[in-house]
């Protein structure tokens, strides 16, 4: 049981690592919602996932 | 200069710096983290001891992380799950089944209800079904803002539903109460509000001919089976009753994960030739569909954050309670909802709690009580600056009105909810026969 919880907090780092890539290429290139607001709130947005990919928090 | 009057002041200028981004920006979202940034900096300036304001709004930035993840991997399953033709097939069997109006709204509310009931999030009633129970309802005739209402309205009774109402369980935990005897006080209320939904939703509206709603559905998708349909949505059903019923016999999974391994099984079940390509687009795609809501959850707790560390949050609380009893009872069905916008589930904590102790020390039953209040809570969930599940509706239906014109409509059926649960908090006692 501990190994399975162990694998299951490993498969959330790189959950949060695929969505930390993901919003990277959406910063730089999406299809909507092109404005300088929107860049600001994906730089933001990108922060606790990379955080926690590399386990600082 | 007094705790409280610096505290009032504080959040003086955090409404001030919201109300200016939102006219200069025309986000709420990124309007919370303005006031929030300019609240920590002011908070910090005015009480130097509460150290780095960087260190406040990084710690918000996780408040509502698993929530982010949540709706992401939701969101993946239920455009996998779309895309490989499941939805529309079930929506032709349940249209060619079921004639008559009533019962089939009957069953998409009954439907809506279970996903919220067992996860306690709203927002994944609205993610798993919302969509289906969209096209059925335009096809009974129902208008577009009414459907959005109706998509609300089971979604916010889902999340209070029984065995899951983290609004009740948030309470019990801070009132050392058990989490027992709770599920008919919810559940009749629900099940009188839902019905009065219905019957407001379905009024007047006139269903198209069978056939023309056939005509009008895309067609069965080539090789899709009910195995194939049902699989996934067991999968996900299983996981979920296996975290509530057997948890000591598997590892905690996190509702992120239990989607994403329902959408791996969407996957293998979808019957189309699909490309690697194909699944990256769905996936880049969902990613953009998702965005605004992941930016408002984590802008909401960067605002949660700095309200707590500058004790914004707690005078909001304390004031309340500090009003005549009489004033309670005709407020709460505002304020709660207003808080609920505000802080979330949070607002258990910052509302929930101390009234509960308050109506305890009057010797009111408090079980009944706490239910009526997880009741009352889970309506803000359509108020701004949050609107989350509001919002999610909005989505799902693609309602571009106005979003006041929404809540105007939905006010009957809230009405309602609101009213039940100001009874029984009023008086506890007449309902004790109920657990």
């Amino acid at each position: 049981m501990v190994f399975l919880q162990n694998l299951v907090q490993i498969i959330y780092y790189v959950m949060a690592g695929l969505i930390a890539l993901s919003l990277v290429k959406s910063f730089f290139k999406r299809k909507k919602n092109d404005n300088w607001v929107y860049d600001i709130m994906y730089a933001y947005c990108i922060i606790p996932f990379l955080l926690r990919v590399l386990h600082i928090k | 200069m007094s705790t409280t009057m610096l505290t009032l002041i504080l959040l003086i200028v955090m409404l001030i710096a919201f109300i200016l981004s939102s006219i200069k920006l025309k986000s709420p979202d990124i309007s919370m983290v303005v006031a929030a940034v300019v609240l920590a900096i002011a908070g910090v300036i005015a009480v130097p001891e509460l150290g780095s304001p960087i260190r406040y709004l990084v710690e918000g930035l996780f408040v509502n992380l698993d929530l982010a993840m949540l709706f992401i991997a939701a969101s993946i399953f239920v455009n996998i799950y779309a895309y490989s033709g499941a939805l529309s097939t079930v929506t032709r069997g349940i249209v060619s089944k079921v004639g008559n109006k009533w019962v089939l709204m009957s069953i998409l509310g009954i439907l809506m209800l279970l996903p919220g009931a067992i996860t306690g999030a709203g927002s994944i009633s609205i993610f798993v079904l919302g969509g289906l129970v969209d096209i059925v309802l335009t096809h009974l005739g129902v208008n577009q803002k009414k459907r959005t209402v109706f998509i609300f309205f089971f979604a916010i009774l889902s999340a209070a539903a029984p065995p899951i109402n983290l609004w009740t369980m948030l309470m019990c935990a801070q009132a050392n109460m058990p989490y027992v005897g709770f599920t008919w006080l919810l559940l009749i209320p629900i099940i009188i509000a839902g019905a009065v939904c219905i019957v407001y939703v379905g009024w007047g509206a006139k269903p198209e001919s069978k056939e023309a709603i056939l005509a009008q559905l895309p067609e069965k998708t080539e090789g899709m089976t009910w195995w194939r349909i049902l699989l996934p949505v067991v999968v996900i059903a299983a996981l979920f009753v296996l975290a509530v019923y057997a948890p000591w016999n598997l590892p905690v999974l996190g509702l992120p994960l239990m989607f994403v391994i329902s959408a791996i099984v969407a996957l293998l079940c979808n019957p189309k030739k699909t490309t690697v390509k194909d699944y990256g687009e769905i996936l880049d795609n969902t990613m953009e569909q998702v965005f605004p809501l992941v930016a408002n959850v984590l802008s909401i707790g960067v605002l949660q954050s700095a309200m707590a560390a500058t004790g914004v949050r707690g005078l909001l609380g304390s004031t309340f309670l500090g009003l005549p009893l009489i004033l309670i009872y005709c407020l709460i069905v505002i304020v709660g909802p207003i808080m609920q916008g505000c802080f979330n589930y949070g607002v258990s904590v910052v509302l929930g709690g101390p009234l509960i102790f308050m109506f305890n020390t009057f010797g009111m039953d408090v079980t009944v009580i706490c239910a009526a209040l997880s009741l009352i809570f889970p309506m803000g969930d359509g108020l701004p600056p949050s609107r989350i599940t509001g919002r999610l509706a909005c989505e799902e239906t693609k309602y571009k009105g106005s979003y006041t014109g929404f809540l105007k409509s939905a006010l009957l059926p809230m009405l309602v909810l609101g009213v039940i649960a100001v009874i029984m908090i009023v008086t506890p006692a007449t309902f004790d026969f109920l657990y």
